[in-house]
């Protein structure tokens, strides 16, 4: 009876470890078939390109354990990046301060949607469909669909600057990533957060503040989701009010792959990253081997279908 | 006539034997009762019979065929169906789809309406129901619900009925109702298998009581040649003391003052709790009892009147305000609101008092987490080989434990137990009463809300009867009765001269 940690099954290893393996046989798969894939040049691409989606990704996932859903997450980011864009080109605004102003923004916008989603008494998927309507509008007229190009210097360092061989905004990634982890795994905040999406009346009558819980997790997620279009937008050297949009289905793509419950109370985020990097070497791996547009729609849908059985066969293997 | 047997049925999961070489038989038009602690193998013995599982051995024998094992289709063929204590229903649909939910092949394509309302209602009137069939299940109490599981199974022309703890949820005059229509499908010449941790209510209905031990079959007896402590003693295999244990009587210090307090379906309720004491509420299902209880705990809105606590009026609007300020709740279900089922036992322990075990920046301190788990577990306990176990693989019992370690970790001075002890088996029954009663001779003042009349009338020192959202009166120990308490709970105001 002293023991406390439980040994884990072999199927729940694998389970665990379905994604890895996975991404490790798409690896090779697209090694064998292409000499261009396996290159430091195309596997840096790979993680560049998908800097900003890991980003993203994590405040989906942020979102997704309290027990929401947000849509509006891509014109989000639309909003900040042609906000910061036009700023900084137009107006010569200073590129800190107008970094802080995206953030700050989507912060503010992550936040009104969970005020609305509680005083709205509806779910967040429903209530973000209407505020991304209302968000796309916002960029629109920021943006009077004009491209933003010419940033200074200063800011598309972040995008494309090394700190010795390595991308700044790698660096960037990994710190936040190491930083929701530790929020996440370790920390009263995130315990909570797990309480409110697991089971939100339970967490009430357990004393916890689900409605602030609620709405702290959409303001965090907010944070991330203002640095993921100051990522991208600094990345890309440009920014418009298409910047962005359509992220929110891959980050939800790549939470629901690594088993983030779409009720809430469940999720991990090293496996929503590999999720990203699955998705992300299979776009690239199927460009190289030049399969056609259409065909990769089938190759990615089946990919996704594989890695849900893999995941739930060997959970019920426990 | 026999109408189904089980020979020498073993189930092995991996490390245990659920079953171990059962044999039982039933009787055509028998009420037959299953009791047995929980983990005796009562569930996996339904299982079988419904086909959810198949035995590792052994056979089934109904009506004179031999299977090795059912399916859950051919077992709803043959005729058998299952009242689970969870109900399985279609929530938001009305009663007379659910009815007919099994049926639609039987059906034409498009559904006549009337028809089926007029069949719904038909079958409704055998069984008194005072619901439409087009009210919809989610709108319906827990006694109304089983009443269309029970008319589904008339539909399905079931020859065996078997009922899962089927008065876990209900009041005792819904109770009454029960028995009556156990009695009516028995007349029917279907035979009930009925399992329930009430031994009492056994001796109302049953004709034959078998016992299961930690997956052996103990015996079958017929019920009138054992009483319920013969019983208890071939449940667990030793003799138990008296159910409800002594207990310090309270102080005369007031720690809880509610005057006039309405809101959330009650009105006008004034009570005093003393410090060390139990005070029981007792009242039918929808008598306010959990409401009053949200009420004071904050989690609902009370539209006038005072609660006041140790001399201080409180205000709370969310029940962490509660938690704070020392009342603690154990929530009447305890699978959607007093446990996170799929977070292991640590973590539920922890969840109520995380400042407690953090650091300064609000990181979890792990080792301290461990430390408050292994105390509770020591102190209350829970039987589980480790502590990052999910809560939902332990038993009823040891869950409660777990969501009374959650409340306690919070310190707090008043606890409010809301139906502590459903679905719960008496060994682990009586681990509570005496926790509780440890917990009130610590100085902690607890009020109990149960439907449960026995436990209500053993455990408390005063008891408070509400009908309708109503104050109806309040007993002290020495007026306890059980006809008093009904009495009041039915709204018969009793005469104070007498």
């Amino acid at each position: 009876m002293e023991a406390t940690k439980k040994k884990k099954s072999v199927g729940e290893i694998l389970a665990d470890f379905s994604l890895p393996i996975l991404l490790v046989a798409l690896i090779i798969f697209f090694s064998i078939m292409s000499e261009n894939f396996f290159t430091p040049l195309n596997l840096t691409n790979i993680l560049i390109q998908n800097v900003h989606v890991a980003v993203v990704s994590a405040a989906v996932m942020i979102i997704m354990i309290s027990g929401g859903c947000d849509l509006s997450i891509g014109y989000q980011m639309s909003v900040a990046a042609v906000l910061v864009t036009k700023l900084m080109s137009v107006y010569g605004l200073n590129p800190v301060l107008g970094s802080i102003i995206a953030v700050a923004l989507c912060s503010a916008l992550g936040c009104f949607n969970g005020i609305m989603a509680l005083k709205l008494k509806s779910h967040t998927m429903i209530v973000t469909l209407g505020t991304m309507a209302i968000f796309q509008g916002i960029s629109f007229l920021i943006s009077g669909s004009k491209t933003f190009h010419n940033l200074p210097t200063s800011f598309m360092i972040l995008g494309q600057g090394k700190i010795g061989p390595i991308p700044i905004n790698v660096i960037v990634m990994v710190v936040i990533l190491v930083g929701i982890g530790f929020v996440m795994q370790k920390t009263k905040v995130g315990r909570k957060v797990y309480a409110a999406g697991d089971n939100p009346e339970a967490a009430r009558l357990a004393g916890l503040n689900v409605g602030r819980i609620k709405v702290l997790s959409f303001t965090i997620a907010g944070i991330f989701v203002g640095i993921g279009a100051l990522l991208l937008a600094s990345r890309a050297g440009s920014a418009d009010s298409s910047t962005g949009t359509g992220i929110e289905f891959t980050g939800i793509t790549a939470c629901v792959l690594s088993g983030v419950a779409l009720k809430g109370g469940e999720g991990t985020l090293w496996k929503v990253i590999v999720a990203v990097f699955v998705l992300g070497v299979l776009a690239n791996g199927m460009q190289l081997i030049n399969l056609g547009t259409y065909p990769q729609y089938i190759a990615k849908g089946a990919i996704m279908l594989i890695s849900l059985y893999l995941t739930n066969r060997n959970m019920k293997a426990m | 006539m026999e109408i189904l047997s089980l020979n020498n049925i073993t189930k092995d999961y991996p490390g245990v034997k659920a079953l171990d070489d059962v044999s039982i038989s039933f009787e055509k038009g028998e009420v037959h009762a299953l009791v047995g602690e929980n983990g005796a193998g009562k569930s996996t013995f339904i299982k079988t019979i419904s086909g959810a599982i198949e035995p590792t051995s052994g056979t089934i024998v109904f009506e004179g065929k031999e299977y090795s094992h059912l399916t859950p289709s051919q077992s709803i063929e043959l005729g058998i169906a299952v009242v689970y204590q969870e109900l399985i229903q279609f929530e938001a649909m009305s009663v007379v789809d659910n009815i007919f939910m099994g049926m639609s092949d039987k059906e034409k394509m498009v559904l006549d309406k009337k028809d089926r309302f007029k069949r719904a209602k038909e079958l409704l009137e055998i069984f008194d129901a005072e619901f439409s069939p087009n009210d919809l299940i989610r709108d319906l109490s827990v006694a109304n619900r089983q009443i269309v599981e029970l008319a589904k199974a008339v539909v399905m022309n079931a020859k065996i009925v078997i009922m899962d703890e089927p008065t876990a949820a209900i009041t005792v005059a819904e109770q009454e109702k029960l028995y009556k229509l156990v009695h009516k499908l028995k007349n029917d010449g279907i035979t009930v298998i009925y399992i329930s941790h009430r031994l009492s209510e056994l001796f109302l209905i049953c004709d034959r009581v078998s016992v299961l031990r930690d997956g052996k079959f103990i015996k079958t007896m017929n019920i009138k040649d054992t009483d319920q402590d013969d019983l208890i003693k071939h449940m667990v295999g030793r003799e138990l003391g008296n159910t409800y244990p002594e207990k310090k009587p309270a102080s005369d210090e007031v720690v809880l003052e509610v005057e006039n307090v309405t809101g959330n379906g009650v009105h006008d309720i004034s009570f005093k709790l003393h410090k060390g004491e139990i005070l029981g509420f007792a009242g039918l299902v929808g008598a306010g009892r959990t409401e009053l209880m949200h009420v004071i705990y904050g989690a609902a809105k009370k539209t006038s009147g005072k609660i006041i606590k140790n001399g201080k009026e409180c205000h709370y609007k969310l029940p962490s305000q509660a938690v704070k300020d020392g009342i603690g709740l154990i929530p009447e279900d305890r699978k959607f609101q007093g446990c996170f089922v799929d977070k292991p036992i640590n973590w539920n322990i922890a969840i109520s008092n995380l400042d407690s075990i953090s650091g300064k920046c609000g990181v979890v301190n792990t080792k301290k987490e461990k430390e408050l788990a292994e105390k509770y577990r020591d102190r209350m306990k829970i039987k589980t080989p480790y502590l990052d176990q999910l809560a939902n693989n332990l038993s009823g019992g040891n869950q409660q434990k777990v969501v009374i370690a959650k409340a306690l970790a919070a310190n707090p001075d008043i606890l409010i137990f809301d139906e502590p002890t459903r679905g719960i088996d008496i060994g682990a029954r009586r681990e509570i009463y005496e926790l509780m009663n440890e917990l009130a001779e610590s100085g902690k003042s607890i009020i109990m809300v149960s439907s449960d009349m026995e436990e209500l009338l053993g455990m408390s020192e005063r008891l408070i009867v509400l009908y309708e959202g109503n104050q109806m009166g309040e007993l002290k120990r020495e007026e306890f009765t059980q006809e008093r308490v009904l009495t009041l709970a039915s709204g018969i105001k009793e005469d104070k001269q007498l």
